[in-house]
């Protein structure tokens, strides 16, 4: 267990993996700027254990930070019956592409699958915008 | 009664039977298309727009300041082109030569080394047809077409009658999945999923090909050997294997090397072929159109009649680096798709974009040009998945341009 999950406001590292939802990509194409579309996209699942940890409930928001970027999501639970502690999912986004590191190794190819975050409840804070200000 | 099938250009399966009811240029219903391709095929539009920093503006003031920005550039990136025909992307290349531009398109950052990998017949390969027909191993590693390609299980892979494997999946077919989370198309696996920890991949193939060879399969996350060795038997046992790869196994593996390396194992003791998953309708064309021009399938830049080639020449790094001081992008929305620590750079050059849809870059384009779907509005020819060269018609009319339309009126303009 880290430091972290000691504070006032529990704050945990989590691995995030992004994926494809059938459910989603129908509703991208119907409105990009829809609330279906952010409401399937704008959410990180997870582990039952870690959602206890960080003190909130399924449908609270929480902040993903890290030194790319930070925005606020759902957290829902994964609904996967092996524990995966630490380890998180995301629908693949503009959300979940706010995370995503520059590092590439020369190579061309950002880890979208693998990013590193911490996790903490936003307190009530709305879902981010994905718009450029 | 001869019935009227059309193609549906919402992924790379390019289904070709699918049945529409329309309008007065509106589709109304979409028969047999999946969730997304029905979402795909009745896209609404509103009138055609044309704007220059977010107003409207006429087609020729359009054209002409996508062309002025063009000519003013030193190093334009051409980018895009999964969702454009055959025949736009043929034109896009020639526009690229003319202009000494880097052309790429989203390959470079997903499958474009495995598509490279089947193009220079560096390993065996078939198409969805001989799935369906002969198909009795189907393996579905990093990949999830139930959602990803959602009828790629019912029309190809696992559940039909093919023509050698009358018995279907009850009886003739096994499908497994490799993966590190239980995606729906590991649910349908059942029993024949594979659970591995990420970036586990090039340990559980080296187990498989140790496997394979009789050896007892070793990882460093304890991954039981006993069903290691249940799966290469099935393995050993198939007369017509097929591996459909996708993003998770790609994004895991250094280099194609260990994937290689297990396909030939695969063939020495079985009958193996490799599937690239590729996810926009003709991001396979595009592959195949550039290759055909210059022996790379993308992350290339012309300069006076050379060709260069490399990974600073991609999408992605040459955006990081800022090598490119203009772009024209078609049918993708990089503010959205790509990473923000390396989009915003987008940010700080003029950006043309042809797309059917409202998207970040629309927004934040310098000249934006909404053009017809293309195998809804417009016509044409695309690459499957698979290599099948598939042409298609529009369904209805439009007063949107094609690609292909405004690629051709740019270069008029130049």
């Amino acid at each position: 267990m880290d430091f972290g999950s000691f504070l006032a406001t529990p704050e945990i590292k989590i691995k995030i993996v992004t994926y494809r939802d059938i459910f989603q990509d129908k509703a991208m194409i119907e409105n990009r700027f829809g609330e279906e579309y952010r409401n399937l996209s704008a959410v990180i699942k997870l582990d039952p254990a870690d959602l206890k940890q960080l003190a909130v409930k399924k449908g609270d928001t929480v902040i993903l930070k890290n030194s790319f970027g930070r925005v606020v999501v759902k957290a829902e639970e994964s609904g996967y019956e092996t524990p995966h502690r630490g380890i998180a999912y995301m629908p693949n986004s503009p959300w979940s592409n706010m995370l995503v590191s520059d590092e590439t190794g020369g190579k061309g190819v950002p880890k979208f699958k693998d990013i590193s975050v911490t996790a903490t409840s936003a307190k009530g804070e709305k879902v981010t915008e994905t718009e450029f200000f | 009664m001869e019935k009227n099938y059309y193609v549906c250009t919402g992924c790379g399966l390019l289904c070709d039977d699918i049945e529409v009811e329309s309008e007065k240029d509106i589709i109304n219903k979409v028969y047999t298309a999946c969730r997304v391709g029905v979402a795909h095929m009745k896209e609404g539009k509103e009138e055609a727009t044309f704007l220059v920093d977010n107003k409207p503006v006429d087609e020729a003031k359009a054209i002409n300041e996508a062309a002025s920005i063009l000519k003013n550039a030193k190093n334009p990136l051409i980018f895009g082109l999964g969702t454009s025909t055959n025949e736009a992307q043929k034109l896009a290349i020639e526009l690229a030569k003319k202009i000494n531009a880097t052309l790429d398109d989203t390959s470079s950052y997903c499958l474009g080394s495995v598509v490279e990998a089947v193009v220079n017949n560096k390993v065996k390969t078939c198409t969805l047809d001989d799935v369906r027909n002969k198909g009795d191993v189907v393996i579905f590693w990093g990949s999830d077409p139930a959602d990803s390609h959602p009828r790629h299980l019912s029309k190809h892979s696992y559940f039909p009658r093919g023509k050698e494997k009358q018995r279907g999946w009850e009886e003739d077919r096994t499908a497994i999945a490799i993966d590190i989370r239980k995606s729906h198309t590991a649910k349908i696996c059942g029993n024949y999923f594979f659970q591995i920890p990420q970036g586990g991949d090039a340990e559980f193939i080296d187990a498989l090909i140790a496997g394979l060879s009789g050896k007892l399969p070793k990882t460093s996350y304890n991954y039981p050997p006993k069903k290691i060795l249940e799966l290469t038997n099935i393995l050993k046992g198939a007369k017509f294997g097929i591996v459909f790869v996708g993003l998770g196994l790609v994004y895991s593996l250094e280099n194609l090397e260990p994937l290689l390396r297990l396909m030939k194992a695969l063939n020495e003791k079985a009958n193996f072929h490799l599937v690239p998953m590729v996810g926009h309708y003709n991001m396979r064309g595009f592959n195949e159109n550039l290759f055909a021009e210059t022996g790379y399938v993308n992350s290339v830049k012309f300069e006076n009649g050379i060709v260069k080639h490399g990974p600073e020449f991609s999408t992605v790094e040459s955006i990081k680096a800022k090598t490119v001081d203009a772009a024209l992008i078609i049918g993708s929305d990089p503010l959205s798709s790509l990473p923000r620590s390396i989009a915003k750079n987008l940010l700080g050059i003029p950006v043309i974009l042809l797309d059917p849809c409202k998207t970040l870059t629309s927004k934040n384009a310098k000249v934006y040009i909404n053009t017809a779907i293309s195998g809804v509005e417009s016509g044409g020819s695309a690459t499957r998945m698979d290599g099948i060269l598939v042409n298609f018609k529009p369904i209805v009319e439009t007063k949107h341009p094609s690609d292909e339309t405004v690629l051709m009126k740019i270069m008029e303009a130049l």
